[in-house]
């Protein structure tokens, strides 16, 4: 380490300033647990010298970077890494530190390439590495320097809620980390222990001796996005932010600098996801629901830059068209793609199945005629917000209310996000929100309901709205179990819906998860479909009709899930990573009696799924999901 | 010692990328080649010990775990320029994406043999070049006279 740090220390002044031979010196960090590689690419860099840092372990460089982020440029990083997931370390990188991250694979399949670039990477490098490639890596730092400067200044333009952003242009430094190898550093300490290391350690960077740095660990950051959470992104200043998270030694520019990035990330990843969906610009708008989902913490940074898509627009303009069509009896939440986000969100500690299960409420007890008549326009937003759950919570997060929920639950718009903020923050809270949810209306869940937040309570008649060619035929199908068995039918919203928001939480290699989060349950009773607006229409449609099939076919896999093809538009390779992941959600719907019809939204994407893959997961996750089917 | 190199090439076993290898040695790392060959050969015999006692449980072959060994073979033999190994590594992974135990099993034994070439011809050529190295430090001393 020391040896390293000297050399990095040592090249310093000359890689920061752009000077006559500026790549010379260019500090790099090599992740790669193959050492054959990396002894190569260590060869190569100093063949073109550059100062090089090698190491095997992500985690090693991890803290590596925390430490002495002053003293690195560049990091290169391979994918597959046993310690930590090479997209997880980008991730973490381009979150804590702003560093430019170079992948590189021997795999250089799309969908691996995507889910670089829509981590952030700025690159992406195949095996084998040559040496003209490697050559040219300092244009990305350069770049990286050029273009941070500029989003600095639109940013703050932009954002006029943050005064505090400019001023935190030079503060880099607070969400640097300096951290001791250890990697666990209480917040309420940070202070002290980074005074510590700059005066120690660090005294080659007389830039940031000055000022005292913060490390934002993992509960750190959990802090500051429960606080922004709680606040809405929008309203998010960083006085506000500090006194909510109440961790002393914590300053306001630290929280500003931080809230930059945050912001900085977001707008990025939404970026992302907008570019590939195709949708138009429009939906940019960033939403309060986005701050829930900012609430899941960095790794669902993503999903959460998708879900700020969400156009209010969208969400009036069913308000209409539900209240047109009001009087049907039966009511179909929509679930919006945060829905789906927030569950492909959490990340994997989550069992696949707890989420998967969705109990709807007492399927019994709502009669559908009554809340449409009751409450139309309120009606129309369920919030039922799965989420909380996030990691920790488990069973509920993607539980879908049934849409008889609508009369208790149903509120407006603006209480129905104040609500899912809630319930995102605790879980505790959500509950809590939930047995009033419950005592409000006539609702029972014997489990804990999650109402999706963006739960669009529509006709069963609604159906024909929805153009999709498939649909109508599933559609019609639901109305009929749900009239016959009190089923539910959760339609995501289609217009609400951005097809960008599904295709990140595909990416999200972490989360096996995501799939089952998706999963709409249909609670016990209803049946989510979703239906993403845009892009993704027929895929949503596909997952309704392949919900429905699943419910009325009890009996193994829903064959519509296997053989049907995608139609949308999202990558499909990203798709089929993630296919097996969900797949145990639609088994579980297939080995659900029929009254609980439980499905993934998703399960469209288990399509691309090799069968065998399918089964086997269907399978094994089979049993848990009856367990839960019992409890309801 | 060419022609050796040249047989490898055209037979497919080698290709640019030792090449570049070779380029990258020079006095500050004199052995780098073969350092990293002999690294190699270790890292790529724990993976094939690893890939098969994978396929050798019977009952359940970890695929997702052969993968992920697959994925480094693959990245270090290219990485060395050992392109029929890659090749057959790549075909492997096919294979294991597809749970085919059988193709696995032929791509395994496969592998195993073209490593096995690839190792014994490596060493060859660096035999020749020790050879070669000698013969210039005994010459090099008579010049001088």
């Amino acid at each position: 380490m020391a040896s390293m740090s000297g050399v990095g220390a040592t090249c310093k002044s000359e890689a920061t300033v752009l000077t006559d031979h500026f790549p010379v010196g260019l500090r790099v960090l090599v992740v790669d647990d193959d050492v054959v590689c990396l002894r190569i690419i260590e060869q190569m860099l100093r063949r073109c010298k550059y100062s090089v840092t090698t190491c095997t372990r992500a985690t090693v460089a991890l803290n590596l970077l925390r430490e002495r982020r002053e003293t690195f440029d560049i990091v290169l990083s391979d994918v597959h890494m046993p310690d930590m997931d090479g997209f997880k370390l980008l991730e973490l990188v381009g979150l804590e530190m702003d560093l430019p991250v170079i992948m590189m694979s021997g795999d250089g399949r799309t969908n691996l390439v995507m889910r670089g670039v829509q981590h952030g990477a700025c690159d992406y490098l195949i095996k084998p590495i040559r040496d003209e490639e490697l050559k040219n890596i300092w244009q990305h730092v350069v770049r990286k320097r050029y273009n941070s400067n500029k989003e600095h200044e639109c940013s703050g333009s932009l954002d006029d809620n943050d005064r505090y952003k400019r001023g935190s242009d030079d503060v880099e430094c607070a969400s640097s980390v300096v951290e001791g190898a250890d990697g666990v550093i209480k917040p309420q300490k940070k202070k002290r222990e980074a005074k510590e290391d700059d005066t120690e350690v660090e005294n080659d960077d007389p830039g940031t001796t000055k000022k005292p740095r913060v490390v934002w660990s993992v509960e750190l950051h959990q802090q500051f996005v429960s606080a922004v959470n709680q606040l809405g992104i929008d309203k998010a200043v960083p006085k506000r932010i500090l006194e909510l998270m109440n961790v002393p030694g914590l300053t306001r520019e630290n929280v500003a600098s931080h809230l930059q990035k945050f912001r900085l990330y977001l707008k990025r990843l939404s970026g992302v996801v907008q570019q590939q969906g195709g949708i138009p610009s429009t939906f940019c708008g960033p939403m309060e629901q986005n701050s829930e989902l900012v609430s899941l913490g960095r790794f669902d940074i993503q999903a959460l830059a998708a879900s700020g898509q969400i156009p209010p627009e969208t969400l009036t303009a069913l308000h209409a068209e539900l209240l047109g069509r009001s009087t049907s009896n039966l009511v179909l939440p929509a679930v919006e793609q945060q829905n789906l986000l927030q569950a492909s969100l959490q990340q994997a500690k989550c069992m696949p199945v707890d989420q998967l299960v969705a109990y709807g409420q007492p399927l019994l007890k709502c009669p559908p005629s009554i809340s449409n008549s009751k409450h139309p326009s309120q009606s129309i937003l369920s919030a039922a917000d799965v989420h909380s759950g996030f990691g920790s919570q488990r069973a509920k997060n993607i539980c879908m209310v049934p849409s008889s929920n609508p009369t208790g639950i149903a509120a407006p718009n603006s209480n129905m996000f104040m609500a899912m903020m809630q319930h995102q923050q605790q879980w505790q809270k959500q509950q809590q929100l939930e047995l009033r949810h419950r005592q409000s209306g006539p609702l029972e869940s014997n489990y804990s309901i999650n109402v999706q937040p963006s739960c669009v309570v529509l006709p069963s008649q609604s159906p024909g709205n929805f153009q999709v060619g498939d649909s109508p035929a599933s559609m019609s199908r639901a109305n009929s179990l749900s009239k016959s068995s009190v089923v539910d039918y959760g339609v995501l919203s289609p217009q609400s819906n951005n097809s960008s928001g599904v295709i990140q939480v595909l990416d999200r290699e972490l989360r096996p998860e995501c799939g089952s989060n998706r999963l709409s349950s249909g609670g016990s009773l209803s049946c989510s479909c979703s239906i993403n607006a845009d892009n993704s229409v027929g895929l949503q449609f596909h997952n309704s009709s392949s919900a429905f099939g699943s419910s009325k076919q009890l009996p193994g896999l829903n064959p519509n899930h296997l053989g049907s093809p995608v139609p949308y538009n999202i990558n499909s390779s990203q798709v089929l990573d993630q296919g097996h992941i969900r797949n145990p959600v639609v088994g579980k719907g297939a080995s659900i009696p029929s009254r609980f019809a439980v499905d993934e939204c998703e399960s469209a994407m288990c399509n691309l799924n090799t069968a065998k893959s399918y089964l086997e997961d269907a399978k094994v996750k089979q049993e848990p999901n009856m367990n839960l089917m019992e409890n309801c | 010692m060419n022609r050796l190199l040249a047989l490898l090439f055209h037979q497919g076993v080698l290709d640019e990328q030792f090449l570049q290898l070779q380029q990258l040695q020079d006095e500050s790392s004199p052995n780098f080649v073969s350092e990293v060959v002999n690294i190699y050969f270790q890292e790529s015999e724990k993976l094939l010990r690893n890939l098969r006692s994978l396929l050798m449980d019977r009952e359940f072959s970890d695929y997702k775990k052969m993968g992920v060994h697959l994925n480094q073979f693959i990245g270090s033999s290219s990485s060395i320029g050992a392109k029929r190994v890659r090749n057959v590594c790549v075909a492997f992974r096919v294979a294991s994406e597809q749970n085919n135990r059988l193709g696995c099993l032929r791509a395994l034994e496969l592998l195993e043999h073209e490593y096995c070439y690839l190792k014994n011809k490596l060493h060859e050529l660096f035999q020749i070049e020790q050879q070669r190295l000698l013969a210039a430090a005994v010459r090099y001393p008579v010049q001088q006279h």
